[in-house]
């Protein structure tokens, strides 16, 4: 994959290029705040972009805000957000024009490299990853109204780990169900939530953008 | 005679190095000491400024009050009182550097926009009024010391030396103060007199100037009850922003320093983890694994210290943060959030704990909160939080809602408790916004 990186922390940065580039993927321009990041995607046009939320000058949401506007300008354009802390309301935001491709991750992740590598390559395949601490906070908020009531309680579980963007298989190891059973929750919930079938795998992100609308 | 003597009497005084002064330091000393010149100085400066001061005071404040008919006047008059600040301040700088009492200058009155303000706040500064006070009981004070002061040292000096115009010059009488002799101890009297005269002159200094410390002490620097409260108020309010900037910083130096770093340090561990999987070192595996655990939990730990630090979600607002903290902690309840504007980084980090606090608190006793409100009330930010439980919430010393009422009370905050027994609770907490 191409990748920009955009983080103010230089270790954090250097760590990553080394981490990336020693999985054999290319590193094409990393950046320390939203203005060089907005001109790398420009000229770049990467596969995927790494994107920490607070950078310079304010120390806020910085990286948000420029994530936000690179998609209004490139739609579509895969961005993974990158953060210290997670707030369920900057998930809402980065999710708000549902075209995909967006993440959104503690900076703890990188941790576990492999799932780290495996959330990345899915946003930049166009897929919505967002990390189990939004998740969790989204099942605990009062957020889950009309339909999500509906939902059994493993229905639920099953939601909150699409919504952190694991493949059926992945989500059937991780309950101990087989692949079949996996799905037929799946369905289940795509029904409840009045997710036609046609639109296909792009069901599973409207499915976790329910928890974010409602 | 004395004065001629006198230098010479010193240095053999220091030359002996006795442990006490000899009799005549003990008496000429005084007149030598610095401290009476200062004073000495300040007798005769000050009277002519006081003076000065007062006169064109009354003159402006009375063309003032003469023009009070027409609207001009009025602004005259709060020209008369700016003034009086003014007069105060020379003479509180002249009693600082010849008197050494170092009073602070009284604070500035509020001045907002517009001219009638701008008068009433002038003409209502007590610490003009104070001023004029101070000149006016000045006015005897000053004409007093001068009057001894110039009389005490003229006759001192024409006195002294008159023994040594009567013997050269046998001068029998001078034009001044009556002073005659036919006799040569005749002259030695009146010599003898004005000496008396010069060594009392420092304590009748002294005591004048002692009288002046008091007015300006008492009149010319910041000593009204309400100044002083209004102060405090300003110091405090400054010293808890500084607070809340200063661990903000120290969040914001985790994040940047501390967090990443551990951050790198758990991605290189993973990385080598994963390397480390097709072979066949079982020992370093379990070591690199259990690095890998403990720098994860070590970030865990860092970010919930962070987090009770600063949270960072504050940076975005009340509404996002006490959104998050609902959320995180698993609470079912409704935050709303309703302010026309952000108030200070200081309240809003002091409402965010004390909900934080109220929601663990209800959780605790098994009366999981319902609703979080904060509202701006006239100026008086207002937290409420809400619970369905069994009720009977109470302020017990040593207790969560008094924590909560402590941490309220450094910005004039407080706490009421409503809750019958049956429920529900309602513990709201109101915090003053600066004006």
């Amino acid at each position: 994959m191409r990748i920009v990186i955009a983080e103010d922390s230089t270790i954090l940065r250097q760590g990553l290029v080394e981490l990336l580039t020693f999985r054999g993927h290319e590193v094409v321009a990393a950046v320390k705040d939203a203005d060089a990041l907005r001109a790398a995607v420009g000229s770049h046009t990467p596969d995927v972009s790494i994107v920490d939320i607070r950078m310079p000058p304010t120390h806020t949401d910085e990286g948000l805000r420029a994530a936000i506007a690179l998609r209004g300008e490139l739609p579509g354009c895969a961005i993974l957000l990158f953060s210290q802390y997670v707030e369920t309301k900057y998930a809402a935001q980065l999710l708000a024009d549902r075209a995909g491709g967006v993440g959104y991750l503690l900076k703890d992740r990188v941790a576990e490299v492999s799932d780290f590598l495996d959330a990345l390559r899915r946003v930049a395949d166009g897929e919505t990853v967002l990390d189990p601490e939004v998740v969790s906070q989204l099942f605990s908020a009062t957020r889950q109204t009309d339909a999500l009531d509906g939902l059994t309680p493993r229905e639920r579980e099953v939601l909150g780990l699409m919504a952190e963007g694991r493949s059926n298989s992945a989500i059937a190891a991780k309950l101990f169900l087989s692949a079949g059973s996996v799905e037929k929750y799946v369905t289940s919930i795509f029904g409840k939530l009045g997710l036609p079938p046609s639109e296909g795998d792009n069901r599973r992100v409207l499915a976790v953008l329910r928890y974010l609308d409602s | 005679m004395g004065t001629s003597a006198e230098p010479g009497e010193t240095g053999f005084v220091t030359s002996l190095d006795l442990p006490r002064p000899h009799l005549l330091r003990r008496v000429f000393g005084p007149l030598a000491a610095r401290d009476f010149w200062a004073e000495y100085a300040w007798l005769w400066l000050s009277g002519p400024l006081t003076l000065f001061s007062l006169l064109s005071f009354l003159v402006v404040l009375v063309a003032g009050l003469w023009l009070t008919p027409v609207l001009f006047g009025f602004l005259v008059l709060a020209g008369a009182i700016r003034y009086a600040r003014g007069l105060g301040a020379a003479h509180r700088g002249l009693a600082r550097a010849l008197l050494g009492v170092s009073v602070p200058a009284p604070r500035r009155p509020e001045l907002k926009p517009g001219l009638w303000s701008w008068v009433k706040a002038r003409v209502g500064d007590p610490a003009g009024w104070r001023t004029a006070g101070y000149l006016l009981l000045r006015l005897p004070l000053t004409v007093a010391g001068l009057f001894a002061m110039v009389s005490a040292t003229l006759y001192g000096l024409v006195a002294t030396t008159f023994a040594f115009f009567w013997f050269p010059l046998g001068e029998r009488q001078l034009p001044v103060f009556d002073i005659y002799a036919d006799h040569w101890a005749g002259a030695l009297a009146w010599s003898a007199s004005g000496l008396l005269v010069l060594v009392v002159l420092p304590w009748v200094t002294h005591a004048f100037a002692a009288l002046d410390r008091l007015l300006v002490v008492g009149l010319l620097g910041e000593r009204v009850l309400s100044e002083r409260v209004r102060d405090l108020e300003a110091s405090r309010a400054t010293a808890v922003e500084d607070a809340a900037l200063r661990l903000r910083r120290i969040e914001r130096d985790l994040h940047d320093g501390a967090q990443a770093q551990l951050v790198a340090l758990a991605m290189k561990l993973g990385l080598a983890k994963d390397e480390l999987e097709d072979l066949d070192l079982p020992q370093v595996k379990a070591l690199v694994t259990a690095a890998h655990t403990n720098a994860k939990q070590a970030l865990t730990e860092l970010r919930d210290l962070a987090r009770g630090i600063h949270p960072a979600a504050l940076d975005a607002g009340l509404d996002v943060a006490l959104a998050t903290l609902v959320a995180t902690s698993g609470i079912d309840a409704r935050v709303v959030v309703d302010l026309p504007r952000r108030p200070p980084p200081s309240l809003e980090t002091i409402l965010y704990f004390s909900a934080a606090e109220l929601l663990t608190n209800a959780a605790k006793h098994g009366r999981a909160a319902t609703s979080v409100e904060v509202t701006d009330d006239h100026e008086v930010l207002r937290l409420r939080v809400r619970d369905r439980g069994p009720g009977g919430a109470r302020i017990v010393p040593g207790g969560g809602l008094a924590g909560v009422a402590e941490r309220l009370r450094t910005v004039d905050g407080e706490l009421t408790v409503t809750s019958p027994p049956g429920g529900p609770t309602e513990v709201t907490a109101r915090v003053p916004l600066p004006r």
